[in-house]
C-alpha cells in the first residue's frame, strides 16, 4: 500500500526518483522503498558530520569546549585550491560574523545543525578530517553514507566528488544515534537535544497533524539543493516509542513543492504507523 | 591606580620552566626556516597567569595581551588554559602595531591562532615568526576586512610604509601567501631582559623543525 502511494505521489509531482526508508521502535517494523539508491547528500550529510564530531571527542581528540579559528578559507577535495563559502548562501550570520574569531565545538554543531550553517560544517569537518570523518561511519558499520567533502566545493562539484547517502544509510545513521549501540548514551541524548533544535520544519514534521505535532519532538536534518530535497531524523510522538525516518527525492533543477512532497511522504508513513495502531488496538 | 602595563608580569626563563612547557615552547632550541637557515627560539617570556591577567594588561596602547594569545584546539593542549607563557618581543611587536593604529585611526583586529603560537601549535611549519611572538595576522581594521587582493595589498602598503624594517606576506594562495588576512613580521627578534641571566653554552643545539 505504502509503496504504490509513494509511486502515485511521486507521478503526479514530476518527481524524479524518491526513497523512503523507516524503522518504527513501537512495533518493530522496519520498511523501506528504493532503499539502496544512492542520493547527492545536500546537508543531511551534517548529521553524519555530527556523529563523527562526538565520535571525535569520545576518543578526547578534542572536547566540546574546545574553540576553532573560524576561517572562511578550505581547500578543495578535488584539487586543493582554495574556496570559501558564499555569506549570501549560508543561513546563519552569527558564524559568518565570527570570521576571525573563535567559536566553541557545540556552538558550531548547534549551527551545522540548527540553521544548516555550511561555514560551521566546514570548520568541523577540517577539524575532524575527511579520513576520521569516514573512518567513524565505517566503524559504526554504516553503509549508504558517504563522506567525501566540505559544502560548496565547486571544483569538487564539478569533477563528481559528492557526499551521498541512501535512504537505508542515513536511516543506520540515526537508528545508531538513537539505539547508541556504539555511541556513548550521554553523547547520544546530547545529539538528539541538538537535532532536536532543527528550525527547518517543512519536512518530516509538517506531515504531522498539527495537534500531535505540538506535543512531538523531532530530532532530525533536512537536505535541499536546487535537484534534491530531504529530510531524516527521528519521529518522538507522545505515548509511544519513536521511529526513525527518511525520505529523499531527486528533481528537476528548481521544481517547485519539494518539501510539500516530503512532508506528504512523511504524513503517509505517520498514518500507516499510528492508523496500524488502531487497528490493532481495535482487534 | 592599578598597573596596567608589563611590569606587573613575571619574567620566566623558559629552561627553568616544568618539562610540560619546554616541550611545547622550545626555549634556545634551534629551528630552521623555509629555506633551511636555523634560526634560535625565544628563551625569556612574560608569565600570563590567568584569563584576568590577560585582559587587564596592555602591552602598548590600544593593544592588550589577550588579542596576542587567542588560539584554538590546535595549540599544545598545556598552552590552551592558562599559566600561558609570551615571547618577551611581544611588546615590540604590540608597539609596533600600536602606532600602524595611529596611523589607520581605527581598530586593528588579529586573527585567532594569528598571534604568538608555540612551536607546538599544529599550524606549524618550519619557523614561523609565530612562535617569536613578532608577527600577527589582521583580518580586519576598522570596517575593512582583509580578505581580497586590494585590501590585503592596500594596508600591506600602509604598513611598509609606517613601520620600518616589517616584512608583509604577498597576497597569494598556498604557501608563503595569505588570502584572508594580512601577515605583518618583525623577523626572528629575541628579547633578553635586562637583568636575565648571560647565554650558556648547555642550550639544546637542534631539534627537528
Amino acid at each position: 500500500m505504502l509503496r504504490r502511494q509513494i509511486e502515485a505521489l511521486a507521478k503526479q509531482v514530476q518527481c524524479e526518483a524518491i526513497a523512503v526508508a523507516f524503522h518504527d521502535y513501537e512495533t518493530d517494523v522496519a520498511w523501506s522503498y528504493q532503499g539502496h539508491r544512492w542520493f547527492h547528500a545536500a546537508s543531511t550529510i551534517k548529521a553524519a558530520l555530527l556523529v563523527a564530531l562526538f565520535d571525535a571527542v569520545a576518543q578526547g581528540r578534542f572536547d566540546l569546549e574546545s574553540r576553532v579559528h573560524v576561517r572562511n578559507r578550505f581547500l578543495s577535495a578535488f584539487d586543493g585550491e582554495p574556496y570559501r563559502v558564499a555569506p549570501e548562501r549560508d543561513a546563519n550570520s552569527d558564524v559568518q560574523s565570527a570570521v576571525g574569531k573563535s567559536m566553541k565545538v557545540r556552538t558550531l554543531a548547534y549551527h551545522m545543525i540548527t540553521t544548516s550553517s555550511n561555514l560551521a560544517t566546514n570548520l568541523l569537518f577540517d577539524t575532524i578530517g575527511a579520513g576520521a570523518a569516514q573512518e567513524t561511519l565505517n566503524r559504526l558499520k554504516i553503509e549508504g553514507v558517504e563522506l567525501r567533502r566540505g559544502v560548496e566545493d565547486e571544483h569538487a562539484f564539478a569533477a563528481g566528488i559528492n557526499n551521498r547517502v541512501t535512504a537505508l544509510g542515513l536511516l543506520d545513521l540515526f537508528k545508531e544515534i538513537h539505539e547508541n549501540r556504539h555511541i556513548d548514551a550521554t553523547a547520544s541524548r546530547q545529539m538528539i537535544d541538538i537535532l532536536s533544535r532543527q528550525e527547518f520544519t517543512s519536512g518530516i514534521p509538517a506531515g504531522i497533524d498539527e495537534p500531535v505535532r505540538k506535543k512531538a519532538r523531532f530530532a532530525h536534518k533536512t537536505g535541499e539543493i536546487s535537484t534534491v530535497a530531504h529530510d531524516a531524523g527521528l519521529v518522538f510522538l507522545p505515548d509511544r516509542e519513536p521511529y526513525a525516518l527518511v525520505i529523499l527525492t531527486e528533481w528537476p533543477a528548481d521544481q517547485k513543492r519539494r518539501q510539500d512532497t516530503v512532508s506528504e511522504v512523511s504524513r503517509m508513513i505517520y498514518q500507516y504507523l499510528t492508523e496500524s495502531e488502531v487497528e490493532e488496538s481495535n482487534a | 591606580m592599578p598597573e596596567t602595563g608589563l611590569g606587573r608580569l613575571k619574567i620566566v626563563d623558559g629552561c627553568d620552566l616544568p618539562d610540560a612547557y619546554r616541550q611545547v615552547l622550545r626555549p634556545g632550541e634551534m629551528l630552521f626556516d623555509e629555506r633551511g637557515r636555523g634560526r634560535r627560539l625565544p628563551r625569556y617570556f612574560y608569565e600570563v597567569d590567568t584569563l584576568l591577567t590577560a585582559r587587564e594588561t596592555q602591552l602598548a596602547p590600544n593593544f592588550g595581551i589577550y588579542e596576542f594569545i587567542h588560539t584554538d584546539l590546535r595549540e599544545s593542549p598545556v598552552l590552551r588554559g592558562f599559566p600561558k607563557y609570551l615571547p618577551c618581543a611581544i611588546a615590540i611587536l604590540a608597539t609596533y602595531l600600536s602606532r600602524l593604529r595611529d596611523h589607520v585611526q581605527t581598530y586593528i583586529h588579529i586573527a585567532a591562532n594569528g598571534g604568538y603560537r608555540s612551536p607546538g601549535h599544529q599550524l606549524s611549519r618550519n619557523a614561523s615568526t609565530h612562535h617569536w611572538g613578532t608577527a600577527v595576522n589582521i583580518y580586519r581594521i576598522g570596517d575593512d576586512y582583509l580578505d581580497t587582493p586590494e585590501q590585503i595589498d592596500n594596508y600591506a602598503e600602509v604598513a611598509r610604509e609606517v613601520l620600518a624594517g616589517i616584512w608583509t606576506r604577498p597576497y597569494g594562495h598556498g604557501a608563503g601567501f595569505a588570502d584572508d588576512h594580512l601577515h605583518i613580521d618583525l623577523g626572528y627578534v629575541t628579547v633578553f631582559p635586562r637583568d636575565a641571566d648571560g647565554e650558556t653554552t648547555d642550550l639544546p643545539e637542534t631539534s627537528p623543525a
